[in-house]
């Protein structure tokens, strides 16, 4: 008898419920009881609340206890990620800004191929491409960029660049994004500033090794074999 | 007779008024700005981030080590060495400072091993001194092992009962087991903390983000002081300091300890403490010179107060209408509106307080609550309404809808950048600030402490005295002013943490809540006081000496809250909180992989 009284009503299958035949569930508003209409007792109930997490919170800083916020979740708490002064740690394969790798020498990888700004959606690649006057091991056979430019604000981070890249010279294992500037022209990344940023670990150059034409051990048609 | 120190002369007047004014207004000052960062201190944890803490200097880590660690440590041990041998040559009484010294050592002693735990539990070790105290066990059983000690050693001094060369002995022993435990651990800790800083490049002090409200200082000095082209320049302009002078000199009519009595010394120019011979309590008024610890000695007492509370709003109000701005205006209308209703409640409800009390001067109602019992216990409801038409004058959440930012942008100060923004801003925590003094010298006794008299320590309940002793003068002005300004602080706290706790009040509520509820209720108060006050008077002795009692016994509560709060913060320190580990995304799994997300440590 007691179960039926406490039961919700079911409600009858019919057209007032629509086209899907939703049922709706009662959800009773906050209890209006003497202490919830006098007010004082909510408002102490939720100061004692306030109290008690500032309280948790500054003796887990104090003690150096805090959870780690996305590692852990705690039971009773709350948890946030204080960024900057702490970061969530980006996947390996995350697109960062781009770096330029570069040969043994420190001279960069990329012959000026124009394939990656060819695949570019957003055309945010601009390579001026040189000859290697005087150099007789490279002259007539590759080119490298005068000017190697790409605009970060106008990059979709697609990746489609390395990607295209059939030297290796373009990546995006960095696993920093772009930082803030306060105007355009200072996300217009040089040469330069390409070269001289590093992977993750730190290093200018890439796992493939690449030897180079005049070099020992080069695997490809010399000029002695070819022309 | 009763006159102030050397009225007589009239130079010293107007110096010493200007002496207590001056520290008045940097009380003022200061505590306003420490609030600020409290405020956003406390917001950080509540909401378990990081908080101010941008603001730092920037050390050498050799600076550093040298001067804030290794310097001030050494020279505490080298100055803790002095005294001691200082009082040896002198042939000073060692017992109480012996004692002293020994349980400062066994808590510096314990706090150094717990912090080096700690700190070891979580980097790793890195040298010999690290390697030895993690041997020592986890920093919760250090630290209760710590507490342990204590309890010890005041148990054994308290029940150990040696006569003659053994108890000389056992004085000089502990004197100096504690003299050097000190010294000892002073220069340890600080020679560790030196090594860690040695080898950084860079050591920031950031003094937990205290140096934040500093900065905001300097920087909005330097803004621009820009007034809107079609605004009144005058009012603009005069704005601002109609609302910080008043928020400033409202706590001027608050004494801050016990009046103080001297005997007046003979071709001294300055009261000399030395001459201070009490302080005034009901039945005991001064019959010499006398200084009170109040800037502005007015007879008008709190009317003072209010005149000068209401004359802040009209700066919000100027600043509205000299901005040439829809917004302002509406934040500076609602602003005055605001004040208009709440001070009638304000007013009304210390109306109780005065009809109890029997007097306008705040100095005067302080000792009636020393006599008999705080004003908390004799007007609960006037606290409450008190508090939150205080909180209404002074135009913080939950009531700040002159600046309402959802429908107002910032409301009457809109306009306004730079210093004047900052005189707005400042003037506000200086006026809660300033709000908080009145509430303690009404309602929680102002300078005076349970069971503290003006001759000592008296515990009594019950019309019976258990435990009574004496104390200088100096030592009960001394407690009367400390005691009042934590008790400042405290409210101050109360207010900040209302303040993130309560969503703001939408205007109409605002209004209904002023005019429909708290005013019938402070009249109501009024009544019910003033019927109360008619039937203790018509009383018969017996009744009136059990109400009496009642007094007494209200002072035994506030020490035993006081003493249960105590008991609850040292649990709720040694209580681990409780964590599961739960990694669920890709990318916890990716920072597990890692060894966490911590690139930088946590802190202030």
């Amino acid at each position: 008898m007691s179960e039926s009284t406490h039961a919700v009503p079911e409600v009858e299958y019919s057209a007032a419920l629509g086209p899907n035949q939703v049922k709706g569930r009662v959800v009773n508003g906050p209890e209006r009881n003497a202490a919830v209409q006098g007010y004082l007792p909510e408002i102490i109930k939720g100061l004692g609340k306030t109290i008690g997490y500032a309280l948790r919170n500054t003796k887990d800083m104090v003690l150096g206890t805090r959870n780690d916020p996305v590692l852990e979740s705690i039971s009773d708490g709350i948890n946030t990620l204080s960024y900057p002064e702490q970061k969530r740690p980006y996947p390996e394969r995350f697109r960062g800004v781009h770096r330029l790798t570069q040969r043994p020498d420190g001279s960069p990888r990329c012959v000026a191929c124009l394939c990656c700004s060819t695949a570019c959606p957003a055309q945010c690649i601009h390579i001026e491409a040189g000859d290697y006057g005087g150099d007789k091991k490279r002259e007539g056979f590759e080119r490298y960029p005068k000017r190697f430019v790409i605009d970060e604000l106008r990059c979709i981070f697609c990746g489609f660049c390395v990607e295209a890249c059939p030297c290796d010279a373009i990546r995006m294992d960095t696993g920093i994004h772009p930082s803030p500037y306060d105007s355009r022209d200072q996300f217009i990344y040089e040469k330069d500033l390409l070269l001289s940023i590093p992977g993750r670990a730190g290093e200018h150059l890439t796992e493939n090794p690449r030897v180079e034409r005049g070099e020992d051990g080069y695997p490809g048609v010399t000029r002695d074999h070819g022309h | 007779m009763n006159s102030e120190y050397f009225t007589s002369s009239a130079f010293l007047v107007p110096l010493i008024g200007g002496l207590k004014g001056f520290a008045v207004c940097m009380f003022g000052l200061n505590v306003g700005v420490i609030l600020t960062w409290v405020e956003r201190r406390l917001r950080g944890m509540i909401q378990d981030c990081i908080g101010p803490n941008r603001a730092a200097i920037p050390l050498p880590g050799k600076v550093a080590a040298i001067g804030l660690a290794a310097g001030p440590g050494l020279t505490a041990a080298a100055a803790v060495l002095g005294v001691a041998i200082l009082m040896h040559v002198q042939q000073m009484d060692k017992s109480t400072v012996g004692a002293v010294f020994l349980q400062a050592g066994i808590f510096m002693l314990w706090m150094s091993l717990a912090a080096i735990s700690r700190a070891v539990a979580r980097d790793g070790a890195k040298n010999a001194v690290e390697e030895f105290v993690l041997g020592f066990g986890s920093p919760r059983a250090i630290a209760l092992t710590g507490v342990a000690t204590h309890i010890a050693f005041f148990a054994l001094a308290l029940f150990m009962d040696v006569q003659g060369e053994s108890q000389a002995a056992f004085i000089a022993g502990r004197f100096w087991g504690g003299a050097l435990l000190l010294a000892g651990t002073m220069a340890v800790s600080a020679a560790h903390v030196a090594a860690q800083w040695w080898g950084e490049k860079e050591v920031r002090i950031t003094l937990l983000g205290l140096l934040h409200p500093a900065a905001d200082g300097v920087k909005t000095a330097f803004k621009a002081d820009f007034v809107p082209p079609n605004g009144d320049r005058l009012l603009y302009n005069l704005a601002p300091w109609i609302t910080l002078l008043p928020a400033l000199v409202l706590i001027a009519v608050v004494p801050f300890g016990p009046t103080m009595c001297f005997q007046p010394v003979a071709g001294s120019l300055l009261p000399d403490l030395a001459a201070l011979t009490g302080i005034e309590s009901v039945g005991n008024r001064c019959n010499e010179a006398r200084l009170s610890l109040q800037a502005v000695d007015l007879n008008v007492g709190i009317l003072y107060f209010f005149a000068m509370g209401g004359t802040g709003i009209v700066g919000a109000a100027l600043a509205g209408w000299a901005s040439d701005n829809k917004f302002s205006l509406l934040g500076g209308m609602r602003a005055a509106s605001q004040m208009v209703s709440y001070e009638v409640t304000l007013g009304l409800t210390v109306v109780g307080a005065l009809m109890v009390y029997g007097t306008v001067r705040i100095d005067e109602m302080v000792l009636w609550q020393a006599e008999n019992a705080w004003g908390i216990f004799v007007q609960p409801f006037a606290f409450f309404l008190f508090l939150t038409a205080a909180i209404a004058e002074t135009k913080r959440v939950p009531f700040d809808l002159p600046e309402g930012e959802s429908e107002l942008v910032a409301g009457y100060y809109t306009e306004y950048a730079g210093m004047k923004f900052a005189m707005f801003f400042f003037s506000e925590f200086i006026a809660v600030v300033s709000s908080s003094t009145l509430m303690a010298a009404l309602f929680f006794g102002g300078w005076h402490l349970p069971f503290v008299t003006a001759q000592g320590i008296d515990i009594a309940w019950g019309g019976v005295s258990h435990y009574s002793t004496q104390l200088p003068a100096q030592a009960l002005v001394a407690l009367g002013v400390l005691g009042f300004i934590g008790k400042i602080l405290a409210l101050c706290v109360l207010q900040v943490v209302i303040r993130w706790t309560l969503p703001r009040f939408r205007y109409d509520q605002l209004m209904r809540l002023g005019w429909r509820k708290l005013l019938p209720a402070s009249l109501l108060n009024v009544m019910v006081t003033a019927t109360v006050i008619l039937a203790v008077q018509s009383a018969s002795p017996e009744a009136q000496q059990a109400i009496a009692q009642l007094g007494q016994w209200s002072m035994v509560f506030i020490a035993l809250s006081g003493i249960a709060a105590g008991i609850a913060l040292v649990v709720f320190l040694f209580v681990p909180t409780k964590k599961q580990r739960l990694v669920v995304s890709s990318a916890a799994r990716f920072a597990e992989m890692m060894g966490g997300t911590r690139e930088a440590r946590m802190e202030a």
